[in-house]
């Protein structure tokens, strides 16, 4: 017992050190790094019309990464549901918090302003700080205060859970079928086809709106099921 | 740039969390010193290539300053969703052993399996 943590503390002490050298290495290649980072710099927003870089980046130049970063959202999501209908499939009724007008009257006057805030970071992804898994989580957690407010049930019954659960998938599907599109025209998948508009304005950046929005609504809909699973299965919000 | 930057920061709350994740028996908590390591790899990549005189990299016309590096910001979302996804199963997978068990201590749930194993 006494020996073996002695044993985890050198193998962890070992780790930082590995992890302060290879930081260490980090600062020395900092010349070419800043390199790398000039050349999306100063052709990003000409390559792709999208005046926030970071989004040029990770749904233009690097959408093979951010396909299969969803791709491990989905799956997490699909793991939550899948262990916790697992274990109890009952369908008594949730249990609500106490009903208390302070609340109520919060959720009340805080939801819309919450939704509209979404909805603006995923539309203006593209130009501003946002995009689709933040502005996705930003709705998704409005959708949790109304079911503090007015208990999960009520919520679920309103969104049609089983139904959204498809669609999430079928979002997933719409994003490669987009990404396959070129193809059929002869050019490499993730090309962009759409023309890219005026820096700045909302038509701007090519397809990456349209990728915006889509993860926008997926991430929606799994923040949800998630929260949703957990509540149900806790019995209690 | 002094001592005490984002990165130095950075070590201390990586070492700090993976010593948590290590020494500490109860479940909950290890999920907690993983976020904190998350947290410290997330903090370490902003500041590598944080610039006093940088602006953040929004293109716009009248920009006074360089922008910064773009790249590692990017790298920044798939880390953030990466532990989303860590975190959520990994707190349902406690939950299931904290049903069966009904404890979150990690030394006891493995006596116990090992209990189960020799009738």
């Amino acid at each position: 017992m006494r020996r073996s943590s002695l044993y985890m503390i050198i193998t962890a002490s070992a780790l930082v050190i590995c992890f302060c050298a290879l930081l260490m290495m980090m600062f020395e290649y900092r010349g070419a790094r800043e390199e790398a980072g000039a050349a999306y710099i100063e052709r990003g927003a000409i390559d792709t019309g999208a005046a926030n870089l970071v989004s040029a980046i990770y749904l233009n130049y690097r959408l093979f990464d951010t396909l299969f970063e969803l791709l491990v959202f989905s799956v997490a999501v699909l793991g939550v549901r899948f262990y916790l209908a697992e274990q109890k499939g009952s369908e008594e009724e949730i249990a609500r918090i106490p009903e208390s007008q302070v609340i109520r009257t919060a959720a009340d006057l805080l939801f819309p302003p919450i939704l509209l805030l979404g909805i603006y970071l995923v539309l203006f992804g593209h130009l501003s700080p946002g995009g689709g898994f933040g502005g996705g989580t930003v709705a998704g957690t409005g959708l949790l205060l109304c079911a503090v407010a007015l208990g999960a049930d009520v919520v679920a019954r309103r969104f049609h859970e089983a139904a959204l659960e498809r669609f999430e998938w079928e979002i997933l599907l719409a994003i490669l079928l987009l990404v396959l599109i070129p193809v059929l025209l002869g050019r490499l998948p993730f090309t962009d086809l759409l023309p890219r508009g005026r820096l700045g304005s909302l038509a701007s950046g090519g397809s990456i709106l349209i990728y915006n929005a889509l993860i926008g609504i997926k991430v929606f809909i799994g923040t949800w099921v998630v929260i949703y699973s957990f509540v149900r299965h806790r019995g209690e919000i | 740039m002094g001592a005490i930057n984002g990165v130095t920061i950075a070590i201390v709350l990586f070492g700090i969390g993976l010593l948590g994740l290590i020494l500490r028996r109860d479940l909950v908590i290890k999920l907690l010193a993983l976020g904190l390591v998350n947290g410290s790899t997330i903090l370490c990549l902003v500041s590598l290539n944080a610039r006093v005189d940088g602006v953040a990299p929004i293109v716009h016309s009248q920009a006074s300053a360089p922008y910064v590096d773009p790249l590692p910001h990017a790298l920044v979302l798939s880390a953030i969703v990466i532990n989303f996804a860590i975190l959520a199963l990994a707190l349902v997978f406690v939950m299931l052993l904290v049903e069966r068990y009904h404890t979150t201590d990690s030394q006891r749930i493995e006596h116990e399996i090992e209990g189960e194993r020799i009738p």
